[in-house]
């Protein structure tokens, strides 16, 4: 099987890989980010503010994500800045979720796990 | 409180790495205050859940980004972090286990953290910080000294010599304080004016908003122009922040001066807190006689060359002194000048307070922290079997104690956290009650970066002070010995934890002796007699411009109808002037020359506190005539010049004879005949050994500036508005300010030592209980180990009260260490508090008896609870438990 060029960086850490997936349909800002990822995960992950910004400034770094052209909207804090996920970025979140799906179908091959359709 | 919430959050934000805050600070903060806004419309719990998660989340923050600063781009320094965070979570779940450990410690930790954070926001304000100057240590005070006497004014002549010859000032400036009266709008106003000099600006480094600082020739005396300088904060309040106030006039002391330049805002000043309303050419200092040479008038502030010491700046100036008593005997024999760090200047009183009251809670901290470790060591002992399987399982020793400590450190930053909303509320309070007594602006006190960093740098400081003799405790587990059986567990501990509460309760003992003994000094203070009576006086104070009141006539004619117009006001049963009214810091001494002594030079004489009084006064004091007569109506200018003594004056000058009709000089007054003896005064302070003192007519030596003291039938504040309005029957233009009672008086020169009774005292309860839990729970621990040699002692015959009689006995036996212990470091202590105490000696004995009665029986007390419960031991059920 051909080996993505992304794969020395997975496994993603968990904050990334929600930020990534956080950022895959549109561009947020960073308080929009972290209530994106508490709504999916259904409150189980409630990233802090400086949690989020330490891993937002390393994902910059490595060119995961970058600031986005968009501005707040009227009304809202103008302090506030966008952030959008890069082509790398994507290509790395798909890569680290056809990672996870191998995993999870090995689990359900195991039947350590009932997947859907299984039950 | 979300605004405070959100405060602290920024301030700790200051924390982080540079970087990282410069490009995510804003964001950060943002994101807190979305949180927060969202929490809030929850309620107050969930908002306080909220706030204790942001800082969590901070306090992961910042060693992470600390470590990722340094490691490499292409790090992944979420890896540096793996081993940290791993216990960190370890540690946060260990404490979210234990829910009443976990509040009680870090309740314990936050009062210790809150009280230290507080007075060291105080301490470190003005002890610590340096003074907003440019190079402030370069600037030093320059005061005259004459004889024995220091930290006198200086004589103008002497010091224009210095600025001629001096090598070591790159600057000196002439100063001189004095509040002055502003008239042209609705009512007349009393502003804070300074007359300054071109030097005394140039040696601050003023710097103005607008405008132009005082030219060389402005401010030299004989060529003074009518040019004024007013702080920002004057121009802003009572200017309105007219854009075109500079070139306006303004009326001073009657002498129109033009607005030159407005300064920039708060800008710090010298003696002066905060910035004085208007600055004004030295030239105009309204007291005539202030700028002769022989006249000590002004404040000198000087700017030291750079690389120049203070002691080299002294010894030149002492040298130039030499030069000039060579040349002006008369006026300068045994003068010369003293120079000290501005910096040092009005912290020598105030230090020693506030490193008295830092030391106290740092002890209560020591304390609090010991108790902690009590209780982490409680836990360690029966946590014994898990670190046994643990460390069965491969787990080193350095990680198990790394584990144990992480989570020490978490509990007691917990606690910091807290403390530090303590330690908000209590500056507040501590400000509001000290405040004025400080030598700073105490707006500039506030908990800053500095002194979060200091709480937060605490809180680790006893985390590990806490956490490592239990955490090594716990390494040192012995396997075998531990997994094989239960009894005994954690006995080995004991001797740790007795050691532990002794050393509390000793401490404790110390903290409540100096607070005993503070007590005893406020007793004694507040039960000194004045020499009046300072109910239903009401004090007032007005200074006459000088321009108006040109001649001693015009101002005694001032005088005596002012006067007038009090005694005919309704509710008023007397009133009467004098210069300077008793504890309100005004007074001032001359040399006395006694008729018919061999006169001695000025430096030598002895001192003498003047006062000018009215007729009256007196009586309107209540201060007893007891011999001869007192001032009356023929008391005029122009009549014989006489002096009424109080009794320490008589009694010191002339002992055993009658002082009356003796002469006596003050200063280059008359020769002045002695008519009447009252009774002594305090006059700066309650504590005070008691002055020689003189009072003279008012009207045989007028003076511009004077005191009104009015006794009223009711509360002397309802007399404030008709006081106002009778001197402005006189005079519609002069400002009269500080009208206040003389009971305000009085309490306020209290203030100080209340303020460190109260502190002191709640410090050494806090400590009291805080040991004593400690020494309950050492017992309780004890015993719950004992249950099945006490279960077997009762099945052998023991009654419940000689069970009990045995529980006590061991915690008597602890508390009697405590106290001999105790004792010893109450001495040391109490030692360092002499300077603070009055009419008490630091080793009194009834305080040390009291302190040391009320400590041992609670503490005794306490040891009765697990008494009790031991003496109930089912000896069935105790032997039965494995």
């Amino acid at each position: 099987m051909k080996r993505p060029e992304t794969s020395p960086l997975t496994p993603l850490t968990p904050a990334v890989l929600h930020i990534l997936m956080a950022l895959a349909e549109e561009d947020r800002h960073g308080y929009a980010i972290a209530q994106e990822i508490e709504t999916a995960t259904e409150g189980e992950v409630r990233m802090g503010p400086g949690t989020l910004y330490g891993t937002i400034q390393r994902m910059l770094g490595a060119g995961l994500i970058d600031e986005s052209p968009k501005r707040p909207r009227p009304g809202e804090d103008e302090r506030r800045r966008y952030y959008r996920m890069t082509p790398l970025g994507r290509r790395l979140l798909e890569a680290e979720l056809a990672r996870l799906a191998r995993v999870m179908r090995v689990a359900q091959d195991k039947r350590i796990l009932r997947g859907p359709g299984v039950a | 409180v979300t605004g405070r919430v959100q405060r602290i959050y920024r301030t700790a934000l200051a924390l982080l790495p540079r970087d990282f805050r410069e490009r995510f600070g804003e964001e950060i903060a943002t994101f807190a205050d979305d949180r927060l806004l969202a929490a809030r419309r929850d309620g107050a719990l969930s908002y306080a859940v909220q706030a204790a998660r942001l800082f969590a989340d901070l306090a992961l923050t910042i060693p992470r980004e600390w470590l990722a600063g340094r490691a490499d781009a292409n790090d992944r320094p979420e890896d540096n972090m793996d081993i940290l965070s791993q216990d960190l979570r370890f540690a946060l779940r260990g404490l979210a286990r234990r829910p009443a450990f976990t509040a009680v410690a870090a309740a314990t930790i936050a009062l210790g953290i809150g009280a230290n954070t507080a007075i060291f926001s105080v301490v470190d304000a003005v002890l610590i910080r340096p003074l907003p100057y440019v190079q402030p240590d370069r600037l030093v005070l320059v005061w005259g000294t004459q004889g024995t006497q220091t930290n006198q004014g200086v004589v103008f002549a002497d010091y224009l010599d210095w600025r001629k010859t001096n090598r070591t000032f790159a600057d000196l400036g002439a100063f001189r304080g004095q509040s002055v009266n502003l008239t042209g709008g609705d009512t007349p106003d009393r502003l804070v004016g300074a007359f300054v000099d071109a030097g005394f600006l140039r040696a601050i480094g003023a710097t103005l908003e607008r405008g132009r600082l005082f030219s060389e020739s402005e401010t030299e005396v004989g060529t003074k122009a009518p040019v004024a300088i007013v702080s920002h904060e004057a121009w802003t309040t009572r200017f309105g922040s007219d854009p075109a106030m500079l070139g306006k006039p303004l009326t001073i002391n009657g002498t129109t001066f033009t607005i030159v330049g407005i300064t920039v805002p708060s800008m710090p000043v010298p003696l002066f807190a905060p910035t004085p309303d208007v600055m004004m050419p030295i030239g105009y200092y309204p007291n005539a006689h202030g700028l002769d040479r022989g006249t000590r008038g002004i404040s000198v502030v000087g700017r030291l060359k750079p690389g120049v010491s203070v002691a080299a700046a002294h010894e030149d100036l002492e040298a130039i002194e030499r030069q000039l008593a060579a040349a002006y005997p008369a006026t300068n024999a045994g003068t010369s000048a003293d120079v000290v760090a501005l910096k040092e200047f009005g912290v020598a009183q105030t230090r020693p307070r506030l490193l008295l009251m830092l030391a106290a809670a740092f002890v209560v901290l020591l304390i609090a922290c010991a108790n902690v470790a009590n209780l982490q060591l409680a836990r360690g002992a029966s946590r014994t079997r898990e670190m046994s399987v643990r460390a069965a399982l491969g787990a080193g020793r350095s990680r198990m104690a790394r584990q144990l400590l992480t989570e020490s450190v978490m509990l007691s930053l917990t606690g910091g956290v807290l403390g530090l909303a303590v330690a908000f509320g209590l500056t507040k309070v501590l400000v509001s009650l000290i405040g004025s007594q400080l030598p700073i602006d105490e707006h500039t006190i506030a908990v800053d970066a500095r002194v979060v960093a200091f709480a937060l740098g605490a809180s680790f400081a006893c985390g590990i002070l806490f956490g490592v003799v239990p955490a090594w405790k716990a390494s040192r587990t012995d396997l075998t010995g531990m997994l094989r059986s239960r009894i005994g567990a954690g006995l080995g501990h004991v001797s740790t934890r007795n050691a532990l509460v002794v050393a509390q309760l000793a401490l404790s003992l110390a903290l409540l002796a100096s607070a005993g003994l503070l007590t005893r000094s406020l007793m004694a203070l507040q039960r000194v007699d004045p020499g009046f009576d300072a109910s239903h006086l009401l004090t007032a104070q007005f200074r006459l411009p000088a321009g108006k009141y040109d001649s001693p006539d015009k101002i005694w004619t001032m005088f005596d109808r002012t006067v007038h117009e009090l005694r005919s006001l309704p509710g008023v049963q007397s009133a009467a002037l004098v210069r300077a009214s008793p504890l309100s810091g005004n007074g001032e001494s001359y040399p006395a020359t006694i008729e018919g002594r061999t006169e001695v030079a000025a430096s030598e004489a002895p001192q003498v506190q003047v006062n000018s009084v009215t007729t009256d006064y007196f009586r309107t004091m209540r201060i007893a005539v007891i011999a001869g007569r007192d001032v009356n109506e023929t008391d005029r200018a122009g009549a014989l010049p006489v002096t009424v003594v109080n009794k320490t004056f008589a009694d010191r000058t002339w002992p055993g004879q009658s002082p009356i009709g003796r002469r006596v000089k003050f200063g280059d007054d008359d020769w002045r005949t002695v008519v009447g003896v009252v009774g002594d005064a305090r006059h700066f302070r309650l504590d005070e050994a008691p002055l020689d003192q003189a009072y003279i007519p008012h009207a045989q030596r007028p003076q511009i500036f004077t005191s009104i003291v009015v006794r009223t039938a009711g509360d002397p504040h309802s007399s404030v508005a008709s006081v106002r309005q009778a001197l402005w029957r006189v005079d519609k233009d002069q400002p009269i300010w500080r009208l206040r009672s003389m009971d305000e008086d009085l309490d306020a020169v209290t203030t100080s030592p209340r303020v460190m009774m109260w502190l002191m005292g709640i410090f050494s309860l806090v400590a009291m209980l805080v040991a004593v839990v400690g020494i309950y729970g050492v017992l309780s621990y004890t015993m719950s180990q004992r249950t099945q040699e006490i279960g077997i002692r009762i099945a052998l015959g023991a009654d419940a009260r000689r069970v009990r009689r045995m529980v006590v006995a061991e915690g008597a036996r602890l508390v009697g260490v405590a106290v001999a212990l105790g004792l010893v470091a109450s001495l040391a202590a109490t030692r360092l508090l002499r300077s603070q105490l009055f009419g008490v000696e630091p080793r009194d004995g009834v305080t040390f008896l009291v302190v040391t009665v009320v400590l041992a029986s609670v503490a005794i007390l306490a040891c009765y609870v697990p008494a009790r419960r031991a003496s109930r031991v089912d000896p069935m059920e105790a032997l039965r438990t494995d």
